[in-house]
């Protein structure tokens, strides 16, 4: 049986400069409701909103060339790792799964990972975390990933945490930006 | 004075592009099949590596993640979230959700701009 039709949102780049950061929560929760069953739909949660003066500057940004061929310092992959297991553990140790709990959990997460991951200040680093929160229980799933990029400067950490009723999942891209 | 040229017409990441390249890359691997332990793995890898391959044939100078999760359909909760730095004025991310009867998909697609 079809379930009712979702909204879909993607999240739209901004055009705001200044590295702030877009925050974006996808959502499956899936419910039994006697016999039918209910998509509940993704939502954005923090966008910026674009401004004219932006589009100004925009035009006018210049780089000069650095004559740097790779990063000074490379991304410590321990720091993240360890990083990534106190968050995951602090925050969900005694937490049961619960849908309003799980939802919210997964972007504050996906924040505190990525502000504690910017106070190493590793210079000229972007960064991208995603976190995945699913419930444990007998079903199946398999989450994956490939990157485009090069390996010599850019890296990803990723730590999977399990308690009794759910499971979480927490990766972290470092991309050089050259 | 140098002057700098930009390459592309456009500038900032073209999700809709995106957008289409992997739902047509999803639709080609998952579509009609049902849920199976044994070619997930398999199924997963062609996903992701085709759409790495469509999205490196628009010639863009971008670094791409792409990343996929492919979930049985079942009574049970499952949520994503992200978090990125990055220059908002030439990066960008694009999100595609697909299901069917026995399962759903999120791929996500991250795109970072080499300044060349």
């Amino acid at each position: 049986m079809m379930s009712d039709s979702a909204k879909d949102r993607a999240l739209h780049s901004l055009r705001k400069k200044g590295g702030l950061s877009p925050l974006s929560g996808l959502e499956f929760h899936r419910r039994e409701v006697q016999a039918r069953s209910k998509d509940s739909v993704s939502s954005v949660s923090y966008v910026d909103e674009p401004s004219q003066r932006d589009e100004i500057s925009r035009l006018t940004v210049r780089m000069e060339n650095t004559y740097q061929l790779g990063p000074m310092k490379h991304f410590p992959m321990v720091i993240i790792n360890c990083i990534l297991k106190d968050v995951l553990t602090n925050y969900l140790q005694e937490e049961k799964y619960k849908p309003e709990l799980c939802r919210q959990m997964t972007k504050t997460l996906s924040e505190v990972i990525k502000t504690q991951v910017k106070e190493l200040m590793i210079p000229r680093y972007k960064l991208i975390v995603v976190t995945h929160i699913g419930q444990l229980k007998d079903q199946s799933l398999f989450i994956g990933s490939r990157c485009l990029w090069d390996p010599k400067s850019d890296t990803v950490s990723s730590y999977i945490f399990r308690n009794s009723s759910l499971f979480a999942l927490a990766s972290v891209y470092a991309v050089y930006s050259e | 004075m140098e002057e700098y040229h930009r390459h592309c017409d456009e500038v900032g990441f073209n999700a809709d592009e995106a957008h289409n390249i992997v739902k047509e890359c999803v639709d080609g691997v998952l579509g009609g099949e049902d849920y199976n332990q044994n070619n997930i793995n398999q199924w997963t890898a062609s996903i992701v590596e085709q759409s790495l391959t469509h999205l490196v044939k628009l010639g863009k100078a971008y670094k791409y993640i792409v990343t996929c999760a492919v979930v049985q359909r079942s009574a049970y909760g499952f949520h994503t979230a992200s978090s990125c730095f990055w220059d908002t004025t030439s990066d960008g991310t694009c999100t595609i959700r697909w299901e069917n009867r026995t399962m759903n998909c999120i791929v996500n697609v991250f795109a970072i701009a080499i300044v060349l």
